[in-house]
């Protein structure tokens, strides 16, 4: 009987999160995809261009990081494979995405906990940018 | 326009689906574990990362769930737990902090390794990054900095 109950009990539970987390996930990934069709992300790759060479990375690093961040870890796992890069390359572009990566729509699952979305992309980048540099550098010496 | 549109919608239909198919067992599996005492059993030996945030026991499952399968199934039981009323604003903080640094430790990693990345490297740092700066904030934040919006609520409520 009581496993009944708890069986009951955690599917109810497994639905209502799934509901909750899809009425947050549906809409963003709506922007995300009509984002993917606009020239939007290739602009701010241009943009983000001259400061690869802070993570002493090449210009062409820019559009996976902003695919990464943008989109999700699998578009940037498709550009990795696209650009020719060197392992040190990549282990910093890992890095920096690892801390920061699929904004709008973990931004969006964050904000439903109580912490402002600006405070969470500021950390996460924040935290990409110091550690894409460290290794960027300390890389490049060894 | 409506090729796009169908891709929006098939896409968002399968990640709910990708969803639904991984939280549904998990909050399934921990009800179970919960109702028949075994939860704590599993908890016990990770309520150090309490101590150490100083945050209240309830948060230890989320950040080991959030950890091992990712930011949303975390905020999952993190909601879960905060429904059960739990968890305070500053557990909610702190919890969220770590886990927006580090999460999907598995799926994240593994996906550079396979590229060529070091994941040592890749998770050592993340997990050590978490931990500083939830560790850090912890410190510097007492429950009182939450407060305000607490009474702002209740002030709405009524």
């Amino acid at each position: 009987m009581m496993l009944i109950n708890s069986v009951k009990t955690g599917l109810k539970k497994g639905f209502e999160t799934t509901w909750m987390l899809a009425k947050i996930i549906i809409p963003v990934y709506f922007v995300v995809t009509f984002l993917k069709y606009t020239p939007i992300i290739d602009g701010i790759a241009v943009i983000f261009r001259p400061v690869m060479a802070i993570f002493n990375l090449p210009g062409e690093a820019a559009i996976i990081l902003v695919l990464g961040n943008v989109l999700n870890l699998y578009a940037a796992i498709g550009a990795i494979t696209a650009i020719e890069l060197t392992s040190l390359e990549i282990t910093t572009i890992a890095m920096m995405l690892s801390f920061s990566h699929s904004l709008l729509v973990e931004t969006a699952v964050s904000k439903k906990l109580g912490i402002s979305g600006l405070q969470v992309i500021l950390i996460r980048i924040g935290l990409a940018v110091i550690s894409g540099m460290i290794i960027g550098r300390i890389g490049a010496l060894i | 326009m409506i090729e796009i549109l169908k891709e929006a919608t098939i896409g968002s239909i399968e990640s709910v689906y990708s969803i639904a198919i991984i939280i549904i067992p998990i909050m399934l599996i921990l009800q179970i574990l919960k109702d028949y005492k075994i939860l704590d059993k599993i908890t016990g030996p990770f309520h150090f990362l309490a101590k150490l945030f100083k945050t209240s026991n309830e948060t230890v499952l989320p950040l080991l769930v959030g950890i091992i399968f990712g930011l949303s199934y975390g905020a999952g039981v993190i909601i879960q737990s905060a429904k059960e009323g739990n968890l305070n604003k500053r557990d909610l903080f702190l919890i969220t902090v770590f886990l927006a640094t580090c999460h999907a430790v598995f799926e994240d990693t593994l996906l550079f390794v396979a590229v060529g990345a070091n994941g040592y490297l890749l998770l050592g740092t993340r997990l050590v990054a978490a931990f500083v700066l939830t560790y850090i904030l912890s410190r510097k934040l007492s429950l009182n900095n939450f407060k305000e919006e607490t009474i702002d609520e209740v002030d709405q409520s009524i």
